[in-house]
């Protein structure tokens, strides 16, 4: 069994209107797909083509309605609260809001271990400087609030923070969509070392195929809730299957 | 949080009504505070013959400089030491509404469903009368008496903290930083204390100092009323009742308590609405 | 030439000091002509437009040795000059075509009364020629849409309104900011080849602003790359893109992966350091601390704007190969 294995993925919301009339939107439409280890699933599609749902399913911070998720040899459903933290772990899309702008840069890093390990505020710190340096962080820079970071540093404090509990996956949501170009090259690197280094398995969402194709080794085309088209990325981006993946890429400049 | 008071200091400085204000509440905080030492007579001590004396009179060697009272109690120091007691029922209402608000309000807004729907009724419930009114219906039940008037007044504030901190947490809790600290398993006890409520600071602060002076004016409407602090505690509103019937021959006695109840209010007032100034273009700047 | 402008300057006074948000710049822009501009955050570039429309804070200070504008000079701090010709001369379109649109009123009524603001003509005229324009830019239904409120409407669709509503008056110059960031990618060409359409249509100039130079490759005929408030480099598309002389520029090009070569999980060409702060200016040439060819002649002194067809400010410019 692969490393994470999704099986006929299925969420649905249910909503009621003012007059009681239930209403379902399904926003994943049975998806099946797996992941190796150590590989880097891209992927891509427009907005309200479900991928940050998928995103917040997999972290669980959002239950999903049918189908199965294996992680790793075990059902998703059935790791525990204690564990969980431990194997899949996020960055989010925005450097603004993803950091509690009332706690300094390390005890944002910190924060992770000092809720699941019992350890000296000394110690935590002390790692939490150790894993700065290793996202190119100046360690001077550790008493400073997130507003006095760039918006590319502050998506590095997120990088940061998600690998303190050295998880097995990454899940990054449109990590680099909110930086400036010449910044963006700088974390796409970063990742990719941080990806050897650390040994991860990543899921890299975004609706910018470029870089999908640069960092990911397969990549799925998400089209509402459906996997329109799933290749490795080389050949996905040189022969587009699926008319939506054509269409897609034609599209790009 | 130190660099915040520090930042939030420098801001102060720099809004002429917040420092207004601050300077107003520093100058009645050591007026409370030095009472004893400002005054040579005691709050309740009564000098025999020396009735309803206008401010700077003299009588048998003594100097009234507010007068006295329709019994013979120098007013300066019934004022002073009144300066305590309001400032005391204005910081524990504050105290009181602020913890049990925030509270009500973290639990409400983070939990939603029907923790929401219970407390925000509740909070619907107590808006829906008049303050002093309920707070009148409050005491009533409780019996008149300064600490009863605090609980009152306490609750009749309840509404303003909770719902403030609700939607503070609501506009909070959906942000990415709160999931992040799902995601590395913080428990519900973490995420609301450690996480959301240092966020919500700014706007506490500012309807801190705002509720401060409507419990000071809520507190003396029920001492005016006879419900608050009873006799002989020099309580400005109380004082204000007593004297009620001498606001033609003896004027000072009622107009001296209520200059100080407006003083005090104001500079409340001016500081929350300084501080509502200096933090609010910053947390738009931090968002 | 449509526009000239000549040493604008603007600075923001604010609590921490003044701030140049953008130091002296000149351009201009011709007939019928598309000038990319092309630049990351704080770099000046919907400054300079928020300035061209008067649209600027008030603790905005803006000098200018010269603005010309169809002939005509213009002065840039006089509102009553600005009014007359915005709208009607130049018009502009934002990034963030939802917050464009007043939520509370129909579409319909914010193009009429648009539409009747610059022409004397009746309510009848005013909704036939909306229905004409909307169903120029592309959006079925046309009839329909007028009485939709904005947040009925796709992002795609607000911002086919929005350019409807910028041409109404046939404007000599069309600013688009980032017309397309908030946009899905598909969604993107289509309302930037509605743009070219309407710009070769129209013969309008266009100022075109995007933080992405492939697109500014694709959609204009001149470009201008400004780094911390100043001009690097301008010149020819393709000269620009071809043979890039200021490093910056060539860091910009080499940073973005590209969808149609390369090889995946190379690490990217990556421009060093952060965009510097307004409040904190680096001395001498604005990216020389993370400029590879730095050398200390850079540190202190900043570089003028040379070159003819291609202008580029850089004391070491990559040669032509």
């Amino acid at each position: 069994m692969s490393f994470l294995q999704v099986k006929n993925l299925k969420k649905s919301y249910v909503t009621k209107n003012l007059l009681g009339r239930t209403d379902v939107q399904q926003v994943l439409k049975g998806l099946s797909f797996e992941l190796p280890e150590n590989k880097i699933l891209g992927v891509v599609g427009e907005s309200g083509c479900g991928k940050s749902t998928l995103a917040k399913v997999l972290t669980r911070l959002e239950d999903f309605s049918e189908g199965e998720i294996f992680f790793d040899g075990k059902n998703l459903r059935e790791i525990t609260a204690k564990d969980f933290p431990h194997k899949i772990q996020m960055v989010f899309q925005d450097p603004y809001q993803s950091l509690n702008p009332r706690k300094k840069a390390w005890e944002i890093i910190a924060d992770p271990i000092s809720v699941t390990e019992h350890i000296s505020l000394k110690e935590a710190q002390a790692r939490a400087l150790e894993m700065m340096k290793k996202v190119g962080l100046l360690v001077e820079t550790a008493d400073r609030y997130p507003h006095q970071f760039s918006g590319g540093q502050r998506q590095r404090l997120g990088i940061a923070r998600a690998l303190m509990l050295r998880p097995k996956l990454l899940i990054l949501d449109e990590p680099v969509s909110a930086l400036d170009v010449s910044i963006q090259a700088q974390v796409l690197n970063l990742l990719l070392e941080l990806q050897r280094e650390f040994k991860l398995s990543m899921i890299f969402i975004s609706h910018d195929l470029t870089v999908v194709k640069h960092i990911s080794d397969e990549t799925l085309v998400l089209y509402f809730g459906e996997i329109a088209e799933r290749a490795p990325s080389q050949q996905l981006f040189t022969n587009p299957q699926h008319a939506y993946t054509k269409k897609l890429l034609e599209s790009a400049p | 949080m130190k660099d915040f008071f520090i930042e939030l200091s420098r801001d102060i400085r720099k809004n002429k009504g917040a420092f207004a204000g601050f300077l107003l509440i520093s100058f009645f905080i050591s007026l409370a505070l030095f009472a004893p030492l400002l005054s040579s007579y005691q709050p309740d001590q009564v000098i025999d013959g020396a009735l309803r004396l206008s401010p700077g009179a003299e009588y048998g060697g003594h100097y009234f400089l507010f007068g006295t009272d329709d019994i013979g109690r120098d007013l300066f120091t019934r004022i002073l030491f009144g300066a305590r007691v309001s400032l005391m029922v204005g910081l524990s209402v504050v105290v009181l509404a602020a913890s049990l608000g925030t509270f009500l309000g973290l639990m409400a807004g983070y939990f939603g469903g029907w923790t929401d729907r219970v407390i925000s009724r509740m909070m619907d419930f107590i808006m829906a009368l008049p303050a002093v009114l309920f707070a009148i219906v409050i005491v009533a039940v409780l019996g008149p008496g300064l600490v009863n008037s605090v609980v009152a007044v306490s609750i009749v504030a309840l509404p303003n903290f909770t719902r403030l901190i609700r939607a503070q947490v609501l506009a909070e809790k959906n942000k990415q930083y709160v999931q992040a600290a799902r995601l590395y398993g913080a428990g519900h006890f973490r995420i609301l204390f450690k996480e959301i409520l240092p966020n919500c600071m700014a706007p506490l602060i500012v309807q801190g100092s705002l509720g401060f002076s409507d419990g000071v004016l809520n507190c003396a409407a029920l001492g005016f009323l006879g419900l608050g602090a009873q006799a002989p505690t020099p309580e400005w509103g109380t004082m204000l009742s007593d004297a009620r019937s001498f606001l033609e021959s003896s004027p000072w006695m009622v107009n001296l308590p209520g200059i100080c109840i407006l003083l005090v209010v104001l500079s409340f007032n001016l500081l929350g609405d300084g501080l509502r100034d200096a933090l609010d273009p910053r947390l738009k700047n931090r968002a | 030439m449509l526009l000239e402008i000549e040493d604008l300057s603007v600075q923001f006074k604010t609590d921490a000091g003044t701030l140049e948000a953008l130091r002296p710049v000149s351009f201009s822009v011709a007939e019928s002509e598309v000038l990319g501009v092309v630049g990351e955050s704080g770099s000046g570039k919907s400054v300079t437009n928020l300035a061209l429309m008067g649209l600027l804070p008030a603790n905005a200070k803006i000098s200018t040795k010269r603005v010309v504008f169809h002939g005509k000079n213009l002065d840039l701090n006089s509102q009553r000059e600005l009014r007359k010709i915005r709208g009607s001369q130049i018009s502009m379109i934002f990034q963030d075509p939802m917050t464009a649109l007043n939520p509370s009123l129909k579409v319909g009524y914010q193009m009429i009364e648009t539409l009747r603001c610059h022409f004397d003509i009746s309510k009848e005229v005013a909704r036939s020629r909306a229905i004409l324009l909307l169903e120029r830019v592309g959006i079925p239904n046309a009839e329909k849409r007028l009485s939709s409120y904005s947040f009925e409407l796709s992002g795609g669709l607000s911002q086919r309104v929005m350019i409807a509503m910028a041409i109404s008056c046939h404007p000599k110059l069309l600013i688009a900011d980032e017309p397309t960031t908030a946009l899905d990618v598909t969604i993107q060409k289509q309302i930037l080849d509605l743009l070219l359409d309407l710009q070769k249509e129209n013969k309008m100039s266009m100022i075109f602003v995007s933080h992405d130079l492939a697109l500014v490759r694709k959609y204009s005929h001149r470009v201008q790359v400004m780094y911390a408030g100043e001009l690097a480099e301008s010149g020819r598309t393709e000269d620009v893109i071809q043979h890039p002389h200021h490093p910056y520029t060539f860091g910009l090009l080499k940073a973005r992966p590209s969808a149609h070569e390369g090889l995946a999980k190379e690490p990217l060409y990556a421009i060093p350091g952060v965009v510097p702060s307004l409040k904190a200016r680096p001395t001498g040439c604005q990216f020389h601390p993370r400029c590879s060819r730095a050398t200390d002649v850079c540190k202190t002194l900043n570089p003028k704007l040379t070159g003819s067809s291609q202008k580029f400010a850089c004391h070491h410019p990559l040669e032509t190969p």
